[in-house]
């Protein structure tokens, strides 16, 4: 577990100066390079499939980070993921509240949930986390599985949003060459904002936490707090990620909500790896493409991801991020890389 | 860049404007359940189509255009049936079919506008399609919930059993075909003593089974599909349930109930959308090819109902002169089809396909079980007007 849950000491974290600068400027080249993806006429299907992968780098990261800075693997996630989702579509269905606000409340509720849930699944560790992040999340989707008047159970709810939004036309957030602007823009935001935070003092603290809690305890820190403060971000943005996909899809179903989405997550980030912030969200591409090319050649695709997922974990113990940091630290001249 | 792109574009304009498209194939996409607990029910529409297109082929196409088909997979699921749809239409096939669960035509339908696209709905059974949901490219092939319930109770006014219960599957189908139940059998003084509804996929059925053998009920009414269906009648069977009340269904009196259950089966009740046995010579026609192409097989209903499905959609495009989606969707609207169910007109007010409905029992027919037709219920009885909460 340890291989995968502890950020390397020479990484990111503690890169000389001339390193920042390195993975700086590839940061900023891949983001704008990303922007101009729309515009180079690739195939629609192409685009539509880096729409859903920026959407699934957006949970993956969020898993990935609650990995990174707390060594806590949740299957929980789909719950802030579908849960946002849901609560768009219920607040759409059964308010008249504005489309804005609904965008910008859901995420809110979800994160304002994940404070009062993280401070019982705080208690624990570990397994017993992973276990009880479970557990809740499966309730929630049992809910909205068996509460058929509420949310439509196994059928899902079609979401019947305004013609416009924050000044946009719908048709711009459910079509794959503009929303993938807005996905991808969201994208970037949670990772450079993730990044400064894991490089930032209170970063800094939470992995002295994961590391070893009695000792911060010991220093003089509190615990507890560090760690709401963690999974709530990270809930949040596992919230931002369903949030889109709802605004894309216009619709939603339970599978939302199902634990195999948490553990497809969680997958994802660690073929990924997590020792970088930015890892899970290049698993989530490599996951997603390699999903849809399986899929193209047979209705067995599980079996291939799976082989894959094998070959990573044997091959390349810190993901594809980590191979990705070796071979940028070689060519970039980095003698302590 | 942007101006190298922009010649791109208009040079793809015009060679997708030239007179070579009259020759470009017919593209028709099948985003259909090949797995999960509906995929028995995704294979038969996979051979429905496959077998009408190579029909239609052999005879040089429509309008000297050849068709093409792709097959993508949706497990019966709303949101990757909505995903492989819209793929399917993103490469070019923008004329749609396949949907076996109800929520996975409810969540395509509001998108084919916006795609685009047409829909022929071949196995779909929910009313909203026609209903609040309707969409002007989506057009239904099949016959709804409320013709069911309508066809049933022709049937249960004659029956002795007064105390029912109901088997559903817990999706938008299963839910609709219960209500509709409930409906019919409170005209008629019957009482529902028991609801039972199970999810999507489910593997013991004991508790329900129990249910309803406590509960009293002379009858059952069970509206399961697929896998579904065959675990719960295999289920029931080993708790007797089967000998102890009638039983009949929708969509349970099919030839892979047959084929799953055997002997178990016989004497079972139910709607019988379409039957290989029906005595017309183009059903006939019909089903004479279809043991050429599959041999050994009869066309089975969900096979027949996609068979019309592709009848209807090649007559509209032999109508419209075109295969663009808008033109088709023009042309289905108060088309009139020379079917395999006979001559069938789409109706312009909710886009459904007006037709008949059947009453039948698993019963031997040419020495082989499989359903068989007791009572033919006319279009004017079985199918119910256009709904009003459909706007098109």
């Amino acid at each position: 577990m340890s291989s995968i849950s502890s950020p390397s000491v020479r990484g990111a974290q503690a890169a000389p100066g001339q390193g920042i600068g390195l993975y700086l400027a590839i940061g900023c080249l891949v983001a704008v390079l990303g922007f101009a993806l729309p515009f180079v006429g690739l195939p629609k299907n192409l685009l539509a499939l880096l729409t859903s992968a920026s959407i699934s780098a957006i949970l993956a990261t969020a898993v990935g980070f609650l990995v990174r800075q707390a060594g806590l693997s949740s299957f929980g996630h789909a719950a802030f993921y579908g849960g946002a989702a849901y609560a768009i579509a219920l607040l759409v269905k059964y308010t008249s509240l504005p489309a804005e606000v609904v965008v910008l409340a859901a995420p809110l509720l979800i994160v304002g949930l994940g404070v009062v849930v993280s401070l019982i699944l705080l208690r624990t560790n570990g397994i017993a986390f992973s276990m009880l992040s479970l557990a809740m999340a499966q309730a929630v989707y049992e809910l909205v599985m068996k509460w058929r008047d509420l949310a439509n159970g196994e059928d899902g709810l079609r979401i019947r949003f305004a013609r416009e939004i924050f000044g946009l036309k719908l048709s711009f957030f459910q079509k794959a060459d503009t929303m993938f602007l807005v996905t991808w823009a969201v994208l970037v935001v949670v990772i450079a904002i993730l990044v400064l935070v894991s490089r930032s003092n209170f970063g800094t603290l939470t992995i002295a936490i994961k590391n070893n809690e009695e000792r911060a305890r010991f220093l003089g820190y509190r615990t507890l707090w560090p760690r709401v403060v963690i999974l709530a971000l990270s809930a949040l943005i596992a919230a931002l990620g369903g949030t889109l996909f709802a605004l894309y899809n216009g619709y939603v179903t339970p599978s939302l909500l199902h634990w195999t989405l948490s553990g497809e997550a969680l997958i994802i980030a660690i073929i990924g790896g997590t020792r970088s912030v930015w890892a899970p969200a290049v698993g989530a591409f490599v996951f997603v493409i390699l999903r849809d090319v399986a899929g193209n050649y047979t209705t067995h695709w599980q079996s291939i991801v799976g082989l894959v997922l094998i070959a990573v974990v044997l091959t390349l113990p810190n993901g594809i991020g980590g191979a990705l940091t070796a071979f940028t630290n070689r060519f970039g001249g980095r003698q302590n890389g | 860049m942007k101006v190298r792109g922009l010649l791109g574009a208009s040079a793809l304009a015009i060679v997708l404007a030239s007179p070579a498209l009259a020759a470009d194939p017919i593209k028709i996409g099948v985003a259909t359940a090949l797995t999960g607990a509906y995929g028995d029910l995704g294979n038969e529409v996979r051979r429905a189509v496959e077998f009408a297109v190579e029909e239609v082929n052999a005879k040089g196409g429509i309008d000297g255009r050849l068709v093409e088909t792709q097959f993508l997979d949706t497990q019966a699921k709303a949101d990757i049936s909505r995903q492989q749809a819209e793929k399917l239409v993103n490469d070019g096939y923008t004329l749609l079919t396949g949907a076996i669960a109800s929520g996975e035509a409810l969540a395509i339908a509001p998108m084919l506008e916006r795609w685009d696209a047409v829909y022929i709905g071949t196995i779909p059974k929910a009313d909203a399609l026609t209903g609040a949901e309707c969409s002007p490219r989506y057009f239904r092939a099949n016959v709804p919930d409320s013709a069911d319930a309508a066809t049933v109770g022709t049937w249960l006014k004659d029956q002795p059993e007064k105390k029912w219960a109901i088997m559903g599957s817990d999706t938008a189908w299963g839910r609709n075909s219960g209500a509709s139940f409930v409906g019919t059998s409170k005209g008629l003084e019957r009482e529902v003593v028991t609801e039972g509804y199970a999810g999507l996929g489910t593997s013991d059925f004991a508790p329900y089974i129990q249910k309803i053998a406590d509960s009293g009920a002379e009858g059952v009414w069970v509206a399961l599909a697929g896998r579904d269906a065959i675990n719960f009648a295999q289920q029931a069977k080993q708790f007797g349930l089967l000998d102890k009340v009638k039983v009949a269904g929708v969509s349970f009196v099919t030839d892979s109930t047959v084929k799953s259950l055997g002997d178990v089966s016989k004497g079972i009740f139910g709607i019988v959308n379409y039957s290989s046995t029906l005595d017309t010579p183009e059903n006939k026609a019909f089903v004479a090819a279809w043991n050429k192409k599959y041999p050994g097989t009869w066309p089975a209903n969900f096979e027949a109902d996609t068979y019309v499905g592709m009848q209807m959609l090649f007559a509209a495009i032999d109508k419209a002169d075109s295969a663009e989606p808008e033109a088709v969707a023009e042309a289905l609207s108060g088309l009139t089809v020379d079917s395999i169910v006979g001559e069938v007109t789409v109706r312009p007010e909710d886009h459904q396909l007006v037709r008949g409905n059947f009453f039948g029992r698993i019963a031997e027919h040419d020495g082989v079980l499989r359903p068989v037709i007791s009572a033919t219920i006319d279009a004017a009885v079985a199918m119910p007007a256009a709904n009003r909460d459909c706007q098109l």
